[in-house]
């Protein structure tokens, strides 16, 4: 039996522990603080340490902030194991490619946890785009947003990147995805508030010449958790909003924002996650490559870096200065 | 009141023609000599004046030399100069069919000859009378809105395919970065009270129409001298299939939340067994005949109607500023012609 070893047990930890005991794995979790209540919660069992954990598991499962991810990576694959770590792989293009170096020289594998790509709505566009339904692709716009972040670490770029390399780094790989590499990029953000509110724009170009435009928001005011996207191309357009395409709807129900900071996905059929998790695993015991890699978890960490150096000189970045 | 329409090159000219006939104080009168060097095929002149039920006269000369009180200017965007400068040298004021120019020369020189003729000069940007648009404003002016953090907007239709000229550079100025810029730059323009745009950066592209000698898809974005920044995408995106020509949304990230206007929204939506199609039945006011009485009021009072001519210039800026950023890729600050944009922060 495989056996997942969950490093974190923040929100994100919640969300991936429930997809592996789905799996039928073996889950054991360690974290600085809150993992006898995640167990509690939903299962699994508790590691007496980072070194037990590493030493009694197959895979490990990256779930803790960004700025330990590097750290939490190298010893996974010092360790021997498999992994999967939450976006963003890390906080610069420099210790992304140490990590993956480091996986590469112990033969171990490791995938990015870009869940955007496995939500149904985002496939269906992928699919599409990728099927030829939308013919050459011109235009593509995203939209994200949602409220604060609760954890206070999230609120300083120095550990989290902020929103551009926290919250709109998934629109920015989902872009490439389907738009291929990007030439260059602008980025624009909303001057600091006491708030807390910031909106973020990034226009990517791609070397297509397509364009991209990417909005991000974390908003003071609480907020429902809301998607959108339009991409128009010589086929056609498709777009999607989740405001206006809800499965569910209740008029009168929790006040908006009360966890408006994370995509409701009960009404989904079956949890983005678990999506996620069952195709690394079956990658991870030989079946089919997944649908994102760890050079793509790299590119969007390159994109998103390009982007926050972009907002600080306030000029247009070429892919080629990022490189 | 004597209102004289100069050139059908603009499609709007068709629905302006349609408002103006109707109004019982107004006596219309148009011309649109330029339709013999249209493509064959495409409406214009005396034929399409007789089925519109307007008079018709075969030149500008003569349609001015009528005495209009006023004239609707609905040529190609690089006459509109010309053909604002004849009406203003005629004592006509001048409502002008958006862009106002296709450079801050033109729009400059414009203003400047209807001040000297002491005429008014007004831009058809006629979103910014959307009722929705028109309470948002409202809402943010009275404190209501709290801060604006940031403006994002789409104007995106289908390629125009009723008049060549849309596509022709030398006609129309450019692609979809002049027609679709500048509904959204004027409405934020009102939005923020006037507050100038200082930086500009643009990409664009014409993936959608490869043979196309213009752009056809684009992204602007304006960051104003107050910090805000305004995303457009204007691109000509909409399939030629479609059943509605396009639209226009305008969001707005601000302290009472995240707010989306879409002005042409107001619509019952349904199925047409008849014509297998989308049944869409717009309600609520025509923006254009707001636009249309919101100038012949002001030509009655003497008063100076809005969007003006210096609106006109702003939102021409900000174009040609698009079009400097795109071609030489990078941000580019905006010039407003004798008056530097960090003189007026």
């Amino acid at each position: 039996m495989t056996t997942v070893g969950l490093l974190g047990a923040g929100g994100i930890a919640g969300a991936h522990i429930a997809g592996w005991l789905q799996l039928g794995v073996d889950v054991v979790v360690h974290s600085l603080r809150g993992a006898p209540e995640l167990v509690a919660r939903h299962g699994g069992r508790l590691a007496t340490s980072l070194d037990d954990l590493l030493a009694s598991c197959d895979v490990v499962d990256v779930c803790t902030p960004t700025y330990t991810h590097r750290a939490m990576v190298e010893a996974a694959a010092a360790a021997g194991c498999d992994v999967v770590c939450e976006k963003p792989l890390a906080l610069t293009v420099e210790d992304t490619e140490a990590m993956i170096r480091a996986c590469e020289e112990a033969g171990v594998t490791l995938y990015p946890a870009h869940v955007v790509r496995f939500f149904p709505e985002y496939t269906a566009l992928h699919d599409a785009v990728a099927g030829g339904t939308l013919g050459t692709v011109a235009v593509q716009r995203y939209d994200r947003q949602g409220g604060l972040p609760v954890s206070p670490w999230f609120h300083d770029e120095k550990l989290s990147g902020g929103i551009v390399m926290d919250l709109m780094l998934h629109d920015i790989d989902f872009a490439r995805w389907n738009g291929g590499p990007v030439a260059s990029l602008r980025a624009v953000r909303s001057a600091p508030d006491p708030s807390g509110t910031v909106a973020a724009q990034v226009v990517l170009t791609h070397a297509s010449g397509s364009v991209s435009s990417i909005g991000g928001i974390w908003s003071a005011r609480p907020v429902d958790f809301r998607t959108r996207f339009e991409v128009a191309g010589t086929g056609g357009v498709l777009r999607h909003d989740s405001a206006t395409n809800p499965a569910t709807w209740t008029n009168g129900g929790a006040a908006a924002g009360a966890d408006g900071y994370a995509p409701k996905v009960a009404a989904l059929g079956e949890s983005p996650y678990l999506t996620e998790l069952r195709e690394f695993l079956a990658a991870l015991r030989g079946g089919p490559q997944p649908r994102v890699s760890a050079a793509d978890g790299l590119e969007a960490v390159r994109l998103a870096e390009a982007a926050q150096r972009s907002l600080a000189l306030d000029t247009v970045v070429t892919l080629e200065e990022a490189r | 009141m004597k209102v004289a329409l100069m050139s059908f090159a603009h499609t709007h000219a068709l629905g302006y023609a349609r408002l103006l006939a109707a109004m019982p104080d107004v006596e219309l009168l148009t011309s649109d000599p330029d339709s013999a060097t249209r493509p064959a095929g495409e409406s214009g002149g005396a034929a399409l004046a007789a089925e519109l039920g307007v008079d018709y006269v075969a030149t500008y000369d003569e349609l001015l030399a009528w005495g209009p009180d006023a004239v609707v200017v609905c040529s190609e965007n690089t006459r509109h100069r010309t053909h604002v400068e004849a009406a203003a040298a005629a004592g006509a004021a001048v409502l002008c069919e958006k862009p106002l120019a296709t450079s801050v020369a033109d729009a400059t020189a414009m203003v400047a000859a209807c001040e000297a003729a002491g005429v008014p000069l007004m831009v058809a940007f006629p979103v910014r009378f959307s009722p929705a648009f028109a309470d948002l404003r409202d809402q943010y002016q009275a404190g209501t809105l709290g801060r604006v953090h940031a403006i994002t907007g789409t104007n995106n239709g289908q390629v125009p395919a009723a008049r060549a000229w849309f596509t022709d550079p030398t006609l129309a100025g450019g692609g979809a970065m002049t027609d679709h810029t500048v509904h959204l730059v004027d409405m934020v323009d009102t939005l923020l009270g006037g507050v100038p745009a200082v930086r500009v950066h643009a990409t664009a592209n014409k993936l959608l129409h490869p043979d196309s000698a213009v752009e056809t898809a684009g992204i602007v974005t304006v960051t104003y001298a107050d910090g805000t920044n305004l995303t457009i995408d204007c691109s000509w995106s909409r399939p030629a299939s479609h059943s509605i020509w396009g639209g226009l949304t305008l969001s707005v990230v601000s302290d009472a939340g995240l707010i989306d206007v879409d002005p042409f929204a107001a619509r019952v939506s349904g199925w047409s067994q008849i014509e297998a199609n989308e049944l869409s039945l717009g309600y609520g006011p025509n923006l254009d005949e707001t636009l249309l009485a919101t100038f012949l009021d002001a030509v009655r009072t003497g008063s100076t109607p809005q969007p003006d001519g210096h609106v006109g210039i702003r939102t021409t800026a900000i174009v040609e500023a698009a079009y400097r950023s795109w071609h030489e890729g990078r941000t580019v600050e905006v010039a407003l012609a004798g008056r530097p944009a960090s003189a007026v922060v």
